[in-house]
């Protein structure tokens, strides 16, 4: 019984996340236009449902992460306007992006854990790895 | 430079403990034996070889007053060694355990020793005076996983586990008979494997979990480069969590309520200090290297980021030579164990020496701020 009510509980959750994912998806494609992907990438960062065990609401938000990575000219200014919090989190979706095996894809992932690497240290990419609670 | 004293003891080592008058050190090179060492001048001269365990020492203990030795191996025993004029006399203590033992500890008062082991069970064992042996009672209830450290509060009473499915607990171990009713304790706190609390702040596996001098603070490292702070675990835990910067940390120390080192797969010391507001934070590394912070990973971590970017990476000059892991500091490989020095006459912890897998005992000494 108890589960029961839980998984209803979880099922309402996402749509929330899903509603809340597609309203981030219109913010970024203004930002984009205004020529502002490091903004973009905080709004497709923040508030990632990572508990989350949902595989669509996980894809969806990588979709919209994937699309304010790619925007991403200048690395080094990105990573140093960047909040420290976020620094595990984009790290995720950087191996998550690693993992497609897509060309473009993987060279701009490679540019910037390249550059994050160097900002964050070791211990941003073996947090990444080894929580397998919160996972993108 | 932080680092007092550097000897090379063997290829590699497991654990080690300093005898009561700091004269004599005991540590596991990584088989089945331990040796102990006294220093005559400036050389260190090896005096006993305590060969009764059949696979590898994984932990030490030599009690300050009682002047024993205690020795767990993965062969799932452990042995009890008193100093009998020039031989150590080794008794068996039967743990009843059906894994490795990974840890242990004398409590402060000497009266019991604690044991972690892979059997998700920690083994209290007290000396029973009529049958002139000792006893182990389990604590079998609880853990998932192996325990990897375990660490007594000042009180002699409250013990508190690190263990590999991330979380750490404190129980109680009142044994009567053993410990007295201290008026403080609650009678509910009382019973004998009785869980106090339980902190799940870590996903993954926890190690090197201590009490404050005070026991009021209790920290533990998690392997995803975090340290853990809890305040006050007993009635309101407050806790605090800091992301470290590079490798994670395996062993903690703490030399007074407000500081505490760390130590691990960085093969450098790790200073925390809290601030008047019980704030921590990371403050520094004790070890100054030669080369730069930025370009002191070594040539073999330059190398394998050059490869996975894909460019031919600029490795700096001085580590083009050696293949070898030195960085110009006093460890070469990951730092496992750190045991307290302490002076005579001091409240205050400022001498600490660490061992590693690249065999050194390293001792260190700070001026702490009071």
């Amino acid at each position: 019984m108890e589960a029961e009510e839980e998984y209803l509980e979880a099922e309402e959750n996402l749509e929330a996340i899903i509603t809340r994912i597609e309203h981030k998806s219109r913010k970024i494609e203004t930002l984009l236009k205004q020529s502002k992907p490091v903004d973009a990438l905080k709004t497709a960062l923040e508030g990632s449902a990572l508990k989350t065990r949902d595989e669509r609401c996980k894809s969806a938000n990588w979709i919209v992460v994937h699309r304010a990575v790619m925007a991403i000219k200048d690395v080094d200014g990105m990573i140093s306007s960047l909040d420290p919090e976020y620094y595990d989190i984009l790290m995720k979706y950087l191996y998550r992006g690693l993992a497609t095996g897509d060309r473009p894809t993987c060279d701009q992932c490679l540019r910037i854990h390249e550059k994050l690497t160097e900002k964050a240290g070791l211990g941003c990419i073996l947090r990444s790895l080894s929580d397998t609670v919160n996972t993108v | 430079m932080a680092a007092v004293a550097v000897h090379q003891f063997a290829e590699c080592i497991t654990c080690h403990a300093w005898s009561p008058d700091q004269s004599m050190v005991a540590f596991c090179p990584n088989n089945s034996e331990v040796h102990i060492y006294k220093l005559f001048g400036e050389k260190w001269e090896k005096m006993h070889v305590l060969s009764k365990h059949d696979q590898i020492v994984c932990g030490i203990d030599w009690s300050l007053k009682s002047n024993k030795l205690v020795t767990v191996s993965h062969d799932r025993n452990s042995y009890v060694w008193s100093q009998e004029g020039t031989e150590w006399v080794p008794t068996l203590v039967i743990l009843r355990l059906n894994r490795a033992a990974l840890c242990v500890q004398w409590s402060p008062k000497e009266n019991k020793f604690a044991v972690g082991s892979g059997a998700k069970s920690i083994c209290i064992c007290y000396y029973e005076q009529e049958n002139n042996w000792w006893v182990s009672k389990l604590i079998r209830k609880r853990h998932e996983s192996s325990v990897t450290n375990v660490a007594w509060h000042p009180d002699n009473i409250l013990l508190a586990t690190t263990s590999t499915d991330g979380k750490c607990r404190v129980f109680s171990t009142y044994i009567k008979g053993v410990d007295s009713k201290e008026s403080e304790s609650s009678s509910s706190d009382l019973k004998f494997g009785e869980q106090i609390a339980q902190l799940d702040l870590s996903v993954t596996w926890a190690f090197g979990v201590r009490w404050s001098p005070s026991g009021s603070i209790l920290a533990y490292a998690g392997h995803n480069s975090m340290i853990h702070f809890i305040d006050d675990v007993k009635s309101n835990p407050s806790a605090q969590s800091i992301p470290l910067r590079d490798l994670p940390l395996r062993d903690l120390l703490f030399l007074s309520d407000r500081v505490v080192v760390g130590v691990g797969f960085d093969c450098n010391p790790m200073i925390f200090t809290a601030d008047d507001t019980g704030l921590w934070s990371f403050t520094k590394f004790l070890d100054q290297r030669k080369a730069a912070p930025s370009s002191s990973r070594g040539s073999q971590l330059s190398e394998a980021f050059g490869k996975l970017y894909g460019t031919s990476k600029q490795v700096p000059s001085n580590d083009t030579v050696e293949p070898s892991k030195t960085r110009g500091g006093a460890h070469e490989n990951c730092i496992t164990c750190i045991v307290p020095l302490w002076k005579r006459g001091n409240t205050t912890l400022c001498r600490f020496s660490t061992s590693g897998l690249d065999g050194k005992v390293v001792i260190w000494e700070l001026d702490i701020p009071k």
